[in-house]
């Protein structure tokens, strides 16, 4: 992608960065064909990966979610080892979202980024942790978000805003609520595929009597399985009393020090929203416009377009035009009695297709529409092939929807298509030679009748040649000559008629490819390269 | 003596509203279609639960259903309401699955399956077990309801199945739960409907008692729940037999006898809540009546889509079957042939050969540019008409369920080709029987019967081409063995001919279409008759109404 504004474009180079791209590819390439909404989902994907790659990849953003009273802030306060969280019996208690930074500068500019005022930030200086080395929480942003089940909509929408920034998220529940609705078809089940970027933990484990807790912890387990995060672990703790506490960190402490959160999590991401894509748009190979497709339309499109007719038109002109200047004359008098559209313009020395075409089919152009039609269909449906509705609509929307406007093109290009249609110079010397070889046979009639027959006083009988007549033998003679000529001529036409007919075939050829490949074959490659990138895109996103 | 008889008219209007809602089809996928889907199957089962075995059986037992969240305590509120045992409570969420109803013996006639929720079934793990009791005081009997808001969806429709078939609710919260946005939902749909609703907060530790009381309370009141009660249950130990001790009840307990025992005061609140409900359903049917707008809009849109798509379709079709445009490339050139080299009017025997083979060439093209013609616009249409459904939601659900309606249906080159092949028989048959008077005529000898046909169809799809050379050598030979004015009598009556044989074509075609959404017309019919049937409803209600009044 050479696009400009890509989030992407100071990320580091990884393979999230490469997945991302692959996405960004395929929304780019699938944008006005696929569901717009799925695209939309996943390029706001794009952007927020895109930023977080950009940011300290130092730092892993742990959310802790869940109902209101499940203890999400007492939690918070435990894991921080301060009161700063407000905790009371009032439902529900936190507006908004606090958060707590350990450790290296970036924090900042990452609670910045997903948009935590100061006021709501709190940081923990290494220095001043008493936590053990497997417990240290070195990198951790975490964050108290708001709950997602009370009457206080403005909080779902905090807590679903934010939860989508998390590397991990923790979700807390309490024994009783963990079995709501609300968070396992909202929230927990849709995130099956971040399995190991998510933990649960069932709080306030102290309310349960000792001999019920792992039956409510199994019971956690079952819910949690059934929702298909088998990867996710289940921890009790009691943020109150500090059971359990240390275990969490140990595991929150175990994912920071890996440095692999916010990657894994992105990267599971990607593979959920690059499947929306894919499912949309589909993945099946094509392929593409091959040759012979190509090829054949282009000759379907030529016969729709009467490119036989005009050739023959063509060559009969020449042929016709020839013979009237080859024949001997006499017998062309009589061949132009008859009436025919074509003979009139065989007189002329140049036609152009216009006229061959209004003489050929004087009622109508000579595209026949519904072949068309026929042949830009057959086409587009055998480059579609299997690919899903987005794909072959957009395909369709190119050529059939186009047909009437591919069709006048047709007509425009095989009417302007410059056929000089000449008739040979040596004809008209022929033409010439014809008249002198009848004044002549003319002349010796003439002569013949005069001198010899009446025997006129003052003109000179002719001579005898071969005991003939020399009037008669220039009659003969013209006679002869005229109807060789006249043979010759006739051969002559016919071979004219053949190579004119291959060059005027060659041309109207040429123009018919022309719109061929402009408006038929060009913009289905275009479609089919627009989904390959998309599928290609997909293909690396999802690899 | 307060009336009980069951209000005839009012029952009759709500059976007859109740069988336009049944009828009422939201098929296609307008934005909020699944809104009213919910809307219409709960109009129905508030009606069939609740209103009207209610107006039935005005003196049946009054029916408290105990609900609310998962973990709220409603097993063991019920269990210590009654005294024993008779519904399980545990750690494990969610608990109750199969709903319980406790009533007093001598009310067990009208707990039957046959008049309390017909088509719930009295087994399995989601069954209703219904136990006799003394504990519960007869005229009132108490449901112990599954949880509304665990992951269970079968509990969450139970459940508010059950609710909504309550005279009274009494709705279980706690002190973690009491926010919680689902059951403030049950109460709102509670609130509007005017139900009588009694909150009870359990599960609460001593000392947030009192500002967890107060900000429910308020909470309560800023949603129109002033007047329902608010018990207080403290958190306390429970007993080997799970059960909470008996003074924490002691305040629901009076209050529920109390009811059960004053007839006036059960009577009120069966009352009040069967009003609200009746009203709702009314309300909720006027509310579907309109919303059915959407659907109206959308269908139209649909069949005005296929409409339009498929009469253009067809008047380009007539067109371009009578402007000359088919006599062009092949077809040009094999009448050329017919008329140019003498065909038509040569009559000598030995060219007979000839001349047919001729005149078959050019039926030929003919009839197979008019078939190719046919096809590629019906393969048009179907193409438009999907592509225009496509660009709605509602459109390209009804294509996902029907797929091949993105383009011309798998019979239709075998139709085109039937009808014009019939069309063109249909043509010789007309030139024989017409001609029988003219058989000796030298035209007609010359040209014979295939002939004078094929200039007859050459006639008919160019007779809107004035100056068309070929039309007017085609009309010319018709004129010679038929006369001008019985030319022009058969160019008319095959032109007609052809249209009406592809007219039926087209409309099959379109009806592919057509027939899978229910035609505005009859969705509008529909709608009026629901709207009027809610209207007639709410006036039975007032008069109803007004006559309890003048009764009491």
């Amino acid at each position: 992608m050479t696009d400009s504004t890509s989030p992407l474009d100071g990320a580091p180079p990884s393979e999230a960065t490469t997945r991302l791209r692959g996405l960004e590819q395929a929304i780019h390439a699938a944008r006005g064909r696929v569901d717009h909404e799925i695209l939309d989902a996943a390029d706001d994907l794009v952007r927020r990966g895109g930023e977080r790659l950009q940011r300290s990849s130092e730092h892993t953003i742990v959310a802790l979610a869940g109902a209101t009273g499940s203890g999400k802030s007492s939690l918070f306060n435990a894991l921080a080892d301060l009161e700063i969280a407000g905790v009371g019996v009032r439902r529900p208690t936190t507006s908004w979202t606090l958060a707590c930074a350990w450790g290296p500068a970036g924090g900042d500019e990452i609670l910045e980024w997903i948009g935590v005022p100061p006021r709501h930030r709190v940081s923990r200086m290494s220095m001043l942790d008493r936590s053990t080395d497997d417990t240290k929480l070195e990198g951790l942003i975490l964050l108290d978000l708001p709950d997602h089940d009370s009457t206080e909509v403005a909080h779902h929408l905090e807590m679903e805003r934010l939860v989508k920034y998390a590397d991990l998220v923790v979700w807390v529940l309490d024994p009783q609520k963990y079995a709501d609705a609300a968070i396992h078809e909202r929230y927990i089940r849709p995130m099956a595929t971040h399995a190991d970027t998510t933990l649960v933990v069932l709080n306030q484990i102290d309310r349960i009597a000792y001999d019920m807790r792992d039956m409510a912890l199994d019971d956690v387990r079952r819910l949690v399985d059934e929702g298909g995060l088998t990867q996710t672990s289940v921890l009790a703790v009691s943020a109150t009393r500090g059971d359990g506490v240390d275990e969490l960190k140990r595991e929150l402490a175990r994912r920071i020090r890996a440095k692999e959160s916010a990657r894994t999590r992105l990267t599971s991401e990607i593979t959920t929203r690059a499947g929306e894509v894919a499912q949309a748009s589909g993945t099946t190979k094509t392929d593409g416009v091959t040759d012979a497709a190509a090829e054949n339309v282009t000759s379907r499109l030529g016969e729709a377009a009467g490119v036989g007719s005009v050739v023959e038109a063509v060559g009969s002109t020449v042929r016709r035009g020839i013979r009237k200047r080859t024949d001997w004359p006499p017998t062309r008098w009589v061949r132009l009695r008859k009436p025919d559209p074509v003979m009139r313009l065989a007189s002329q020395t140049e036609v152009d297709a216009t006229q061959l075409v209004a003489a050929a089919a004087p009622s109508a152009g000579i595209v026949q529409r519904s072949a068309v039609d026929q042949a830009i269909r057959s086409f587009a449906d055998d480059a579609s092939g299997d690919l899903k509705t987005p794909w072959s609509l957009a395909i369709r929307d190119v050529t059939t929807a186009r047909s009437a406007a591919i069709g006048d093109g047709l007509d425009a290009a095989v009417s302007e298509t410059p056929l000089r249609v000449r008739v040979p110079v040596w004809a008209s010397i022929v033409n010439v030679v014809q008249y002198l070889l009848l004044v002549a046979f003319v002349a010796g009639i003439v002569w013949w009748w005069v001198g010899s027959v009446l025997e006129t006083d003052g003109i000179p009988a002719p001579g005898v040649i071969f005991g003939v007549d020399q009037g008669l033998v220039l009659a003969l003679g013209a006679l002869v000559a005229g109807l060789l000529l006249a043979l010759i001529g006739l051969v002559a036409s016919r071979m004219a008629e053949r190579s004119k007919a291959a060059e005027a075939r060659d041309l109207l050829n040429e123009s018919v490819a022309t719109v061929a490949r402009n408006e038929v074959i060009a913009p289905v490659k275009d479609e089919l390269e627009r989904y390959n990138a998309c599928r290609d895109g997909l293909h690396a996103a999802l690899r | 003596m307060p009336s009980t008889h069951a209000p005839v008219e009012l029952l009759a209007a709500l059976g007859r509203l109740r069988e336009q809602v049944e009828q009422t089809r939201l098929d296609l996928k307008t934005p909020e279609v699944e809104a009213h889907q919910r809307s219409r199957s709960r109009i129905l089962d508030q009606l069939d639960d609740y209103v009207l075995p209610r107006l039935v059986q005005l003196d049946a037992p009054m029916l408290a259903v105990v609900g609310g969240s998962t973990g709220a305590g409603k097993s063991t509120l019920v269990n210590t309401l009654v005294g024993e045992t008779v519904t399980e409570s545990g750690v494990l969420r969610p608990t109750t699955r199969s709903p319980v109803l406790i009533h007093h013996p001598d009310d067990a006639e009208w707990f039957g399956p046959d008049r309390l929720l017909p088509d719930l079934p009295r087994e399995g793990t989601h069954g209703l077990r219904t136990v006799a009791r003394t504990g519960v005081p007869a005229g009132l009997a108490l449901l112990d309801a599954p949880d509304i808001d665990s992951i269970d969806d079968r509990n969450r429709a139970l459940s508010r199945q059950l609710l909504e078939a309550a005279d009274l609710w009494l709705f279980v919260t706690t002190a973690a739960r009491y926010a919680d946005s689902v059951p403030w939902e049950f109460l709102t749909s509670a609130v509007e409907r005017d139900a009588s609703v009694a909150v009870v907060l359990d599960r609460t530790v001593p000392e947030a008692v009192e500002e967890v009381r107060r900000h429910l309370a308020r909470m309560m009141t800023s949603r129109g729940m002033s007047d329902s009660p608010l018990f207080t249950l403290p958190e306390s130990t429970i007993d080997p037999d799970g059960l909470l001790p008996a003074d924490a009840v002691h305040a629901i307990k009076r209050w529920l006898h109390e009811l059960a025992q004053h007839e006036g005061a059960r009577e009120t609140v069966v009352r009040r809540t069967l009003d609200g409900a009746v009203r709702q359903v009314v309300f909720e049917s006027t509310d579907l009546g309109r919303a059915i707008d959407a659907q109206l809009e959308a269908a139209s849109l649909l069949h005005q889509e296929a409409d339009t798509t498929y009469e253009s379709a067809e008047r380009g079709l007539s067109t371009s079957f009578a402007d000359g445009s088919l006599m062009s490339g092949h077809v040009a050139a094999r009448w050329q042939d017919f008329v140019g080299t003498g065909a038509a009017v040569s009559a000598e025997d030995d060219r007979r050969g000839h001349q047919r083979a001729r005149t078959l060439g050019v039926a030929d093209a003919l009839t197979s540019a008019i078939t190719a013609t046919f096809i590629e616009r019906t393969r048009t249409a179907a193409e438009q008409t999907a592509m225009a459904w496509y660009g709605t939601r509602f459109g390209r659900a009804q294509l996902d369920l029907h797929p091949g309606l993105d383009r011309a249906s798998a019979g239709v080159e075998a139709d085109a080709e039937t009808t014009v092949r019939d069309w063109f028989e249909g043509v010789q048959e007309l030139v024989r029987e017409r001609g029988s008077d003219r058989r000796m005529t030298t035209n007609y000898l010359a040209l014979g019967v295939h002939g004078l046909a094929v200039s007859l169809a050459v006639a008919v799809v160019t007779r809107d081409a004035p100056g068309s050379e070929r039309g007017d050598i085609a009309r010319r030979l018709v004129a010679s063995v038929f006369g001008d004015d019985g030319a022009a009598a058969l160019v008319s009556t095959v032109a007609d001919d052809l249209e009406s044989r592809i007219r039926p074509v087209f409309a099959s075609e379109r009806r592919r279409y057509l027939d899978l959404v229910e035609s505005p017309e009859s969705i509008a019919l529909r709608q009026a008759s629901l709207i009027e049937m809610a209207r007639r409803a709410d006036n039975a209600r007032h008069v109803d109404h007004l006559d309890r009044e003048g009764a009491s």
